[in-house]
């Protein structure tokens, strides 16, 4: 050893790199092997754990709760008192097993409804579960309070909006989701409130996991979108109301809605449109013929939609215009999928602009016409 | 003279030391980056609900392009497994390029397909589209075949797919491919999780399929190949994908979305031209240019990847076929790397200049030029009875070991997040492969690299040339997917 480190002192800076670069590599090879072993069979021992561990929650619960007929009385869940001595096993004392047996309640709640969801719940709470789910809350690691606000919202425990309302700001997107997602379904009083207080813009991904969750809580209140759609500063809330206002046909955001089509942002307006377009509102399409000439490409585009979707019939020389003379190929499709829409008011124009449109103009007419063309 | 030649190889040595160093030095820094991003995708992975997305009707369209040239042993295998994709809102577009064989009567007879009067707008010019097709079925109303004169390349065709789009974002595959039924789902998460910049392009990891199992078009059971050259490109797949491009994602800096696999943002692709039919790299090609196209119009943009097995395709098993295929990647290189050589070190390109470009040009498209002057010079200094034995083995020791531990740790990393192999015995197979792979495999990539560069150099005429395919294993004895 010593005659070998007096070589390697005396070798050149090469010779050094390389020897040291060996023994890093062999040992991080070896080190590697070990991890692909020790975490192959640690993943097999939590599977074996938990493969023995869940017929025993099952049948626990099957038995003493799920199929209990006592259960089943007239008395309020949260006054009965469950047969909980049951559960109180020596491996329910492990930490592993009480998370294995919240997952399960959670599983269960989920797929039950009425009293039985109810009891679920009892049982969750009389078993101190409710402890474990708090103290992850307070917890420095977010994917633990992630864990948290998941439990606590699908058991319905409320949480307190000091807690929750910093957390639907958070710069973490996950923890971010799951407190807004925990406020809309626990705050009593104002589920949108933390739309007062966003100051992040909402992403793709945020506002098709809140829209899923507003429009499958039962039992929510759904406010006047108009007042974000007037006084939001953030975008993204202004955007996704308009969503929502479409979804839930709210009739009176619409003025507000209208307010916005004077609204510089050409990506928000055109937004506005389609919100018009979808709700067809037949009153907005002067506004909409008489600004078209001013506007972008996307906002012209979703005027061509909106009109073929309120479908007055009243606009179809306007469509037969741009189809005609607009330069732009997606004007001059969507005009015609806008006319072909207001066929009902448009059918001698069509005939005619079939036999005499240029070849390239008849391709789109055919082209909308087609029901095996969707787009 | 003597003193001079001794002060060139002097020279020589302490340069190549210097240039393996800081290789070797930057695998392991990506080796760092990628168990960052690696890790934090797992852990974000577990709280995120696919089918949020998949009920919900604010889901932004995809289209998925696949082109197809003479695949009619497989053609209509592939098309099923497309159809089976999870999404609320897709269209498949099949680009028949100009195929020689019945592979667009299979389709017609198969789908039940009619000619229908399409306003195909050319945004990318391409060869002529004869016809296009969509299916009387409701049942495949998401599918599209376009007909077209053969454009001598993958390029050509996925063009005309792009042309014919209907959605903002599109995803290029091979029709040979098989996709997972999430693929889109995954994919286009990247894109709506973004804070702030614009996602320009999302790839995802690709595996070899020789041995895996399937079924109707369906991954049901992963196996590292059997064969030797597959499962070298196996472990190949699993280091550029799970360490390289997952450490350069986190430093938003990947150099490439592969051909098999990518979904793109159809704007900024139809700005930048679409993929360049003259390219033997066109994947890589089109992805500079689309970086290079961000930074010209001051889109602040990100390229992502994620590190779930999304796609499997069938390797090469043939040396012949192999060598056919590396020889046009490392054509395609050295042709990317001539025709935006003024994006090197330049500064107003941000990261795409000042790193994916040099890394590109030293350590992909010199390293095989390296690598054989190093073999030649080994080769001279040992004929000439100057070579110091112990030392030079003791080198060849250091970047023998140091690739293993390369290698070793991303089929470690891909373990730890993802157990994609049901038995022990199939990771230990996997886990002795890179022991074989500096020796038996490393020669021929450099090879093939070689031949790419001189084709390039003389302009020698190659062409893309006919993957011969084997089919797929079948899940369901007696019921090969598809005839050899």
């Amino acid at each position: 050893m010593e005659y070998s480190l007096y070589d390697f002192r005396d070798a050149s800076l090469n010779i050094q790199i390389a020897i040291v670069f060996i023994v890093v590599a062999v040992t991080c090879t070896i080190i590697a092997y070990l991890s692909i072993l020790t975490g192959r069979y640690k993943a097999y021992r939590r599977e074996k754990k938990l493969a023995r561990l869940h017929p025993v929650i099952d049948e626990l619960l099957m038995e003493h709760i799920l199929l209990n007929d006592e259960l089943t009385s007239d008395i309020p869940a949260d006054q009965v008192q469950l047969p909980i001595e049951v559960f109180q096993q020596p491996v329910f004392g492990k930490k592993w097993a009480r998370q294995a047996l919240i997952n399960r309640l959670i599983h269960y709640r989920n797929n039950v409804r009425g009293s039985m969801g109810e009891q679920l719940r009892n049982l969750y709470i009389q078993l101190e579960l409710d402890k474990d789910s708090l103290k992850k809350m307070k917890s420095r690691k977010w994917d633990l309070k992630v864990q948290a606000l998941a439990e606590l919202t699908s058991m319905n425990m409320s949480i307190a909006d000091v807690t929750i309302l910093p957390l639907t700001n958070s710069r973490n997107r996950e923890l971010r989701a799951a407190a807004r997602h925990a406020y809309i379904k626990l705050s009593k009083n104002e589920p949108f409130k933390f739309f007062d207080v966003v100051t992040e813009p909402l992403l793709m991904w945020d506002q098709v996991e809140l829209f899923r969750i507003i429009s499958t809580t039962e039992h929510i209140a759904i406010p006047n979108f108009a007042q974000w759609i007037t006084y939001s500063t953030n975008k993204s809330i202004v955007s996704f109301c308009l969503k929502l206002v479409v979804h839930y046909n709210q009739i009176s955001a619409v003025p507000a809605v209208i307010k916005l089509l004077d609204t510089k942002d050409h990506y928000l307006r055109a937004d506005a449109i389609n919100c018009l377009g979808k709700m067809k509102i037949e009153e907005v399409e002067e506004k909409l013929i008489h600004i078209f000439n001013s506007q972008p490409q996307n906002c012209r585009v979703e005027i061509l939609k909106a009109l073929g979707r309120i479908n007055s019939g009243k606009y179809v020389d306007f469509l037969r215009q741009e189809f005609l003379h607009s330069t732009d190929f997606e004007i001059r499709k969507h005009a015609a999928k806008s006319l072909i829409r207001n066929q009902w008011a448009a059918k001698g124009m069509i005939d005619e602009l079939i036999e005499t449109a240029t070849a390239e103009n008849k391709l789109i007419l055919k082209h909308s016409m087609n029901p095996l063309i969707k787009f | 003279m003597l003193k001079v030649w001794e002060t060139i190889g002097r020279f020589y040595e302490n340069g190549i030391f210097i240039y393996g160093t800081i290789l070797l030095t930057s695998y392991a820094l990506l080796a760092i980056c990628s168990i960052i991003a690696v890790r934090n995708y797992a852990k974000k992975d577990t709280f995120h609900q696919e089918n949020i997305l998949l009920s919900s009707p604010l889901a932004p369209g995809i289209t998925v392009l696949a082109p197809a040239f003479n695949e009619g042993l497989t053609i209509i295998f592939n098309v099923r497994s497309l159809l089976t994709l999870n999404y609320p809102k897709y269209e498949i577009i099949i680009v028949n390029d100009g195929s020689t064989d019945n592979s667009l009567e299979q389709m017609i007879k198969e789908f039940e397909l009619t000619k229908v009067d399409f306003a195909y707008n050319i945004k990318i010019r391409t060869k002529p589209v004869r016809n296009i097709y969509k299916s009387t079925n409701p049942a495949y109303a998401k599918l599209m075949v376009i007909d077209k004169v053969n454009g001598k390349s993958k390029a050509d065709a996925v063009n005309a797919g792009i042309n014919a789009a209907s959605y903002n974002y599109f995803l290029c595959t091979d029709v040979d491919c098989i996709l997972d039924k999430n693929t889109l789902l995954e994919l286009i998460k990247p894109v709506m999780q973004e804070r702030k910049k614009r996602v320009i392009a999302t790839g995802a990891t690709l595996r070899i399929a020789n041995s895996c199992e399937f079924d109707q078009g369906v991954m049901t059971r992963m196996r590292p190949p059997k064969e030797l050259l597959p499962r070298f490109q196996e472990v190949e797949y699993i280091r550029a994908f799970v360490l390289g491009k997952m450490g350069w994602s986190l430093l938003n800096c990947v150099p490439n979305v592969s051909g098999g696999l990518g979904l793109f943002d159809k704007e900024i692709a139809i700005r930048s031209g679409g993929y360049d039919h003259s390219s033997f790299g066109e994947d890589m090609e089109l992805m500079t240019r689309m970086c290079r196209y961000a930074y010209d119009n001051k889109i602040d943009y990100a390229i992502r990847y994620i590190p779930k097995t999304l796609c499997w395709t069938e390797a090469p098993v043939t040396v012949r076929i192999f060598n056919r295929q590396r020889t046009r990647w490392a054509r395609g290189l050295a042709q990317l790397m001539y025709a935006h050589f003024n994006m090197f070190l330049n500064p107003r390109y941000g990261r795409m200049g000042m790193i994916i470009f040099p890394y590109n040009f030293f350590f992909e498209l010199l390293a095989p030029i390296i690598e054989i002057t190093g073999v030649i010079y080994y080769i001279m200094m040992s004929v000439f009875g100057l070579i110091n034995w112990p030392t030079a083995l003791l080198l060849l020791l250091f970047v023998y070991t140091y690739s293993v531990m390369i290698t070793t740790i991303a089929i470690l990393w891909d373990q730890l997040t993802f157990r994609y192999y049901k038995t022990w015995r199939e990771v230990a197979y996997l886990c002795m492969t890179p022991f074989m792979e500096f020796f038996l495999y490393h020669p021929m990539i450099v090879f093939f690299a070689l031949r790419g560069y001189f084709n390039f150099l003389t302009g020698r005429k190659s062409s893309w040339g006919n993957m011969q395919r084997r089919g797929f294993r079948s899940a369901q004895p007696g019921a090969t997917a598809a005839a050899k």
